[in-house]
C-alpha cells in the first residue's frame, strides 16, 4: 500500500517529465528507425537545446526567440554529425559522438558557465500556466497540446514528396539514388531535423526545471531509445502515425515505470542502470526467444 | 528524341576503371568501352565474370567514379553528374530483388517515388489519391493480383514479385535509357520468365533504350536489336539486328572462344 500511495502521488510529475522526454525520443526515433542511422548526437544537441534557451531566457530575450535559437542549434549539430559522417566516411555513431563531447565545450561557452538558472525568469510555463509555473497535470497538459502540434507537423511532413524521400533514403540507398534523391542531401537534413527535436525537448527541459546544466544531457539517448522501444511494443510500427506515437506513448511510459521504481524504494541514481537494462532486455528478447523456439521445436531423440 | 547533331539515343566512349590502383589488387575493370545504341534500340549485353559488364553499368549509372570516359544520354552529357541527377534521364533494375524496392514503404508509396523520378521534391503530398488508378492500371499488366495489394509493405512480397515491381517502377516514367543489371538472374525460372516478357512488353511497346545484361545465351540471341559482347572490360564484339539473326547459342560460344584465344595470341 505504501507503494501504491508514494506512486499514485508521482503521476503527474511523472506524465509531465515523460512528455518532455518525448520531445528527445522523436528526435532519437528519427535517425534510429526512420533513417536507419544509429546517432547518439542528441545527448549534445539536448544540452545544446537547454543551454541556448536558458542563455537567451537569461539574457532578456522573449521565450519564443529563445526556442527558436534553441531548435536552429540543434538543426546544426546534427547536420554536423550527418556532415562528418559523409565527408570523411565515418560511421554515424562515431559522428555523433565526436559532435557531442565538441558540443560540451560550446555548451559551457553559450552560457559562460556550466548551468544557468532561471528561477527569476519567464518561461513557456510561467507564460502559460501563471508565475508559479503551474501544477504538474497544467504543465502536462501544455506539454500534451506542444506535442500533438510537433507531431501532426511531423506526419505531415514525412507525407510529403520530401518527407516521403526521406524514408526511401531510410530503407534503401540504392533504391532512393536510382530515383533521383540525393541520399546525402537527405541525410544531412534528417539528422538536422532529430536535432532540431532534441533540442526542442532540451530547451523544454531548462524551462520546466528552470535550470539548464551542463550535463543534463547524461543518459538522455538511452531514455528516448527505452521510450521508442517500449512505445513500439504498445502501439506497434505498422503505419507512419504509430511510429510517430510510438516515442511519445512510450516515454509517457517509461515516466510510469521510473516513477514506480522510486515508490518500490530505488534511488535516482539507480535509473540509468534500469534503463540500460531495460533497453538490453527489449533489444535482446526477441533473440532470446528465436533461441528457445528452436530449442522447443527440434525434435527430440 | 532526336536532336540535329545526331546525339539521340546513348552514347559511351572511352570508358575507363581500375579498382585499387597501385596496390597488389589492382584490377584494370574496364579498359576503354564505346557503346553507341539508337534512341529506341535494346541491346543485350554478355560476357563473363569479371569481364566489366556491371560495372559498365555502374559508370553509366554514376554509381561508380570513372577514371575516364564519357556518357552521354539524349544529348546530355551525364559524365559529372552525380547518380541520383543521372536518375532524371535513366531508370535501373538491380540483379538484387532487394535493391530496386524500399521494403518498409508500401507498393503505392514506392510507385509515387517512381513516378516522381527526374522532378524536383517539394512540400506537395508524396502520393495523392488520384495517382492509384494509374498504378493499378500498371501493375494489372504483371497478373501477379499486386493492384490489390496497394497498401502492403514491399517486405512482404517475394523476390520475384519485388523484381516485377521494380521494372514497373523503372518504367512507370519512361526514361531515356532503362539498365537492367542481369534482373532475372537471382529469381526461380517461372518467376525469371513473368519479368522478361514483363520488361519484354514494358520496351517494345514504348521504344525505351534498354541495356541489358544477361548470362543466359538463349535470351541473348532471342530478343533484342543489339547484341554486345564483353571480354576483359572490353566490347569484343557488337553485332545488329542483321548480324544477329542469323546467329545461334553454339555460334556465340565458338565466336566467343574465337575472339578471346585470338586475343590471347596476340599478346
Amino acid at each position: 500500500m505504501e507503494f501504491l500511495h508514494t506512486y499514485f502521488n508521482l503521476i503527474p510529475v511523472s506524465l509531465a517529465q515523460g512528455a518532455v522526454y518525448a520531445f528527445v525520443a522523436l528526435g532519437v526515433m528519427i535517425p534510429f528507425r526512420l533513417l536507419s542511422l544509429p546517432d547518439l548526437t542528441a545527448e549534445g544537441s539536448f544540452p545544446l537545446g537547454g543551454a541556448v534557451a536558458a542563455a537567451m531566457l537569461a539574457g532578456g530575450s522573449g521565450i519564443a526567440s529563445a526556442i527558436l535559437a534553441a531548435l536552429l542549434a540543434g538543426a546544426l549539430a546534427g547536420c554536423l554529425t550527418a556532415l562528418i559522417h559523409l565527408a570523411f566516411k565515418v560511421t554515424s555513431l562515431l559522428a555523433g559522438i565526436i559532435v557531442l563531447t565538441m558540443l560540451f565545450s560550446i555548451n559551457i561557452r553559450v552560457m559562460g558557465k556550466p548551468n544557468t538558472a532561471l528561477f527569476s525568469h519567464d518561461t513557456l510555463f510561467t507564460a502559460f500556466l501563471g508565475a508559479d509555473g503551474g501544477a504538474p497535470l497544467t504543465q502536462f497538459a501544455l506539454l500534451a497540446v506542444l506535442l500533438l502540434i510537433v507531431c501532426g507537423a511531423l506526419h505531415w511532413f514525412l507525407l510529403t514528396e520530401l518527407g516521403l524521400g526521406l524514408r526511401a533514403v531510410g530503407s534503401n540507398q540504392m533504391m532512393a539514388r536510382a530515383h533521383g534523391l540525393s541520399t546525402r542531401a537527405f541525410v544531412i537534413a534528417g539528422l538536422g531535423l532529430a536535432g532540431c527535436l532534441a533540442a526542442l525537448g532540451g530547451a523544454t527541459m531548462s524551462q520546466y526545471q528552470s535550470y539548464a546544466d551542463v550535463n543534463m544531457g547524461v543518459g538522455v539517448l538511452v531514455i528516448g531509445l527505452a521510450g521508442t522501444i517500449l512505445g513500439e511494443a504498445i502501439l506497434g510500427r505498422d503505419t507512419l502515425l504509430r511510429q510517430i506515437a510510438a516515442p511519445v506513448v512510450g516515454s509517457l511510459f517509461y515516466f510510469q515505470f521510473v516513477a514506480m521504481a522510486l515508490s518500490l524504494g530505488f534511488k535516482p541514481s539507480d535509473l540509468k542502470l534500469l534503463t540500460g537494462l531495460f533497453v538490453l532486455a527489449a533489444l535482446g528478447a526477441p533473440i532470446l526467444k528465436a533461441r528457445l523456439d528452436r530449442r522447443a521445436g527440434s525434435p527430440r531423440p | 528524341m532526336t536532336d540535329a547533331h545526331g546525339q539521340a539515343g546513348v552514347h559511351v566512349s572511352g570508358l575507363r576503371k581500375t579498382f585499387f590502383p597501385g596496390t597488389v589488387q589492382e584490377k584494370a575493370a574496364l579498359n576503354g568501352v564505346d557503346l553507341d545504341l539508337a534512341a529506341g534500340e535494346f541491346a543485350i549485353v554478355i560476357g563473363s565474370n569479371g569481364s566489366g559488364k556491371s560495372t559498365t553499368l555502374n559508370a553509366i549509372s554514376g554509381e561508380l567514379q570513372l577514371d575516364a570516359g564519357k556518357v552521354v544520354v539524349a544529348g546530355q552529357d551525364m559524365s559529372r553528374l552525380p547518380a541520383h541527377k543521372r536518375a532524371r534521364f535513366m531508370a535501373r533494375v538491380f540483379q538484387d530483388p532487394m535493391q530496386g524496392t524500399a521494403a518498409s514503404l508500401t507498393i503505392e508509396e514506392n510507385l509515387a517515388i517512381a513516378a516522381r523520378r527526374g522532378t524536383v521534391r517539394g512540400f506537395r503530398m508524396g502520393l495523392k489519391r488520384t495517382e492509384r488508378d494509374g498504378f493499378r492500371a500498371a501493375l494489372e499488366v504483371l497478373g501477379l493480383g499486386l493492384e490489390d495489394r496497394l497498401s502492403d509493405r514491399v517486405a512482404l512480397l517475394s523476390g520475384g514479385q519485388r523484381q516485377s515491381l521494380t521494372l514497373i517502377m523503372a518504367t512507370l516514367k519512361a526514361p531515356s535509357l532503362l539498365l537492367l543489371d542481369e534482373h532475372t538472374a537471382a529469381l526461380d525460372p517461372r518467376a525469371a520468365e513473368l519479368v522478361l516478357d514483363a520488361t519484354l512488353q514494358a520496351v517494345k511497346g514504348r521504344s525505351i533504350t534498354t541495356l541489358m545484361i544477361t548470362h543466359n545465351m538463349d535470351q541473348a540471341i532471342t530478343h533484342g536489336d543489339r547484341l554486345i559482347m564483353m571480354h576483359d572490360g572490353r566490347v569484343i564484339l557488337n553485332l545488329g539486328r542483321a548480324e544477329k539473326a542469323s546467329l545461334t547459342a553454339a555460334d556465340l560460344v565458338a565466336r566467343f572462344h574465337d575472339v578471346v584465344s585470338d586475343r590471347m595470341l596476340l599478346n
